[in-house]
């Protein structure tokens, strides 16, 4: 019975023709490395967050007064299960953002932005960008003082502007002159629906082009589709299934055993204009950026320098113009990447330390090798496109 | 190989760091003696005795909303049993903080602030620190208006402490529950990936791959 319906539906849909040309007919390289499964990781971080993010706006309220208790009342403590979905969405944002982090990281290392997929990267960096701002917005709703004041701090960094815009900007950030219940309602209005709807549609685009250009090479030779590559099913599919199995695994431990570093103590006081907390630093994901901010003296200066930072990786495609592809091929590719690696998890450990001088000349130091990294491409790019044409033009 | 190792090792370090344990942040640190952090370690043993001291001790100034109990003036105002009958036990804070603002302004008066709510109070601060404070609020918050109510009586600090993790932890049973639920979720994750690997294993042999 079950067997006809399905022939019935398949005869008028035509699934298994779907499924045959775009799973088993399409061919990807053999040698993928492990890295590659931080893509198909992320998109199922990115369905975690959707789902757990549906049946928390079933109880949150996004109020100032009440939002506060129906996170840490009705949702931790009154509805039945409802802690559980709120742990696997604030450790889900994490986890989301470290595998993205891993997912640059990896697609930087074997060059994969070079050409035809200059525009998987471009929109790859768009929806980096755009994870920031559902995670910074998504921050703000618990209504704790980290919450607050995080905000409060994120949204003084448009002020370095001199002049009257940023001032401006500020202010329209915010709904106000401080933050209250226009800045928590147009913020949740941003983090259910816009952005998340934003983010669905800019992956659909890269995941179009990453099958439009086929996935890239750890060795940095495109193949022969026809006639050297493996079907993507059952070859990657059912590895890259048993990694994810392993991914979540480890994920679940976190939503299980160790929440404190993703709902952090100082967030589960109610958030208090009148009361400067400590510490005030962003999250991990943002440290990098934040300690390039605050190591530099100029306030200005230090803005136009991690907005730099963000620019030059939306155009990292077009700093590196050497004919050589993957960090395996490019000793000089890989030394500058390494040190793009330090610079980047220095940054956000000095992130978490207290601004004192001599962390804001290691900060900027650090701030050095990050950008170094983009500027030296176009020169790396040169000294190589010199060897390429001394080996006769030839890849290896 | 040895760079898959080095990266490897370098994400590892860094997630540890920021995930885990930081070693470049100092964070204070208080000492509980050994017997009076078993009692807060039996929270659920504790917690009733610890209410009881509660009332006495602290109700004056302090609520816990969430285990619907208010300031002492604000429970004996007749129109507290209204509000709960519409609001439910747990009143919300916007309606708590209007109904009974001429108490909570009357402690601002007399303390400089009002005392705050005690709900969260375990989940922000942590059992060290509410056990010193509450000992001797001088001595780790200099300048504080919290008077030193429980001074030389560290066992009955204890028990308040029980009872503020009470409130704000599930209790042991249900902690159980989901140390089981988290064990079998694991379980069963690693258990599939291992299946699909070696589905995948006898699927590639039989494509001759």
């Amino acid at each position: 019975m079950l067997g006809r319906i399905g022939r019935w539906i398949d005869e008028r849909g035509k699934f298994s023709d779907l499924w045959r040309s775009q799973m088993v007919e399409y061919k990807v390289p053999k040698n993928l490395t492990f890295p590659y499964a931080f893509g198909i990781m992320a998109i199922v971080a990115l369905v975690i967050q959707i789902v757990s993010g549906i049946f928390l706006t079933m109880y949150y309220k996004p109020d100032i007064h009440l939002a506060f208790d129906s996170a840490n009342y009705t949702i931790m403590k009154e509805v039945p299960f409802m802690w559980l979905i709120r742990h696997i969405h604030a450790a889900g944002a994490n986890f989301f953002l470290a595998v993205v982090y891993l997912h640059i990281l990896t697609g930087i290392y074997y060059n994969a932005y070079k050409k035809p997929r200059e525009l998987t990267w471009i929109v790859g960096w768009a929806i980096y960008f755009v994870l920031l701002m559902t995670a910074l917005s998504g921050y703000l709703l618990p209504w704790g003082q980290l919450s607050y004041w995080g905000m409060v701090v994120t949204t003084e960094i448009p002020t370095s502007i001199p002049g009257v815009i940023g001032e401006t900007i500020s202010v329209w950030m915010k709904g106000g002159y401080e933050l209250g219940q226009i800045t928590l309602g147009r913020f949740f209005g941003l983090h259910i629906w816009l952005l998340p709807l934003i983010l669905l549609g800019l992956v659909s685009l890269h995941l179009y082009l990453v099958r439009a250009n086929g996935i890239s090479n750890p060795d940095g030779v495109e193949i022969d589709k026809k006639k050297e590559g493996v079907p993507f099913h059952p070859y990657i599919t059912l590895k890259e299934g048993a990694y994810v199995m392993w991914y979540l695994a480890i994920f679940f431990f976190f939503v299980f055993f160790h929440m404190s570093h993703f709902l952090p103590a100082d967030n589960y006081e109610p958030a208090d204009p009148f009361k400067t907390p400590p510490h005030i630093a962003p999250e991990w994901y943002l440290l990098a950026f934040y300690t390039i901010f605050r190591s530099i003296p100029d306030k200005f200066l230090g803005f136009v320098v991690f907005n730099l930072a963000l620019v030059l990786l939306l155009i990292l495609p077009f700093l590196d113009f050497s004919p050589l592809r993957s960090a395996k091929n490019r000793p000089l590719f890989f030394i500058a990447f390494v040190i793009l690696v330090i610079s980047s998890i220095a940054l956000t450990i000095l992130g978490t330390m207290a601004p004192t001088p001599t962390n804001a000349m290691l900060g900027m130091i650090f701030t050095v090798g990050f950008i170094g990294f983009f500027l030296a491409l176009p020169v790396i790019s040169i000294v190589e496109w010199g060897w390429y044409k001394a080996k006769g033009g030839r890849n290896q | 190989m040895i760079k898959a190792v080095f990266f490897t090792v370098l994400t590892l370090v860094f997630f540890f760091i920021i995930w885990f344990y930081n070693p470049f942040v100092h964070r204070e640190t208080y000492q509980v003696p050994r017997e009076h952090m078993a009692i807060i370690n039996d929270y659920s043993k504790y917690a009733k005795e610890g209410r009881e001291l509660f009332q006495q001790n602290c109700q004056a100034c302090h609520s816990v909303r969430y285990d619907s109990m208010y300031l002492s003036s604000a429970e004996a105002n007749p129109n507290m049993s209204a509000l709960k009958e519409k609001y439910g036990k747990v009143l919300p804070r916007n309606v708590y903080e209007a109904s009974f603002h001429s108490d909570l302004m009357a402690l601002k008066e007399s303390f400089g602030k009002v005392p705050p709510d005690l709900s969260t109070a375990y989940l922000s601060k942590g059992p060290q620190y509410l056990y010193a404070f509450i000992l001797e609020p001088q001595k780790v918050l200099p300048g504080t208006s919290m008077p030193a109510v429980m001074e030389g009586r560290p066992e009955e600090t204890a028990k308040i402490v029980a009872y503020l993790r009470s409130v704000s932890e599930p209790s042991p049973q249900e902690k159980n529950k989901r140390t089981l639920m988290g064990f079998i979720t694991i379980g069963y994750l690693i258990f599939m990936g291992i299946l699909l690997f070696l589905w995948r294993k006898k699927k590639l042999k039989e494509m001759g791959l």
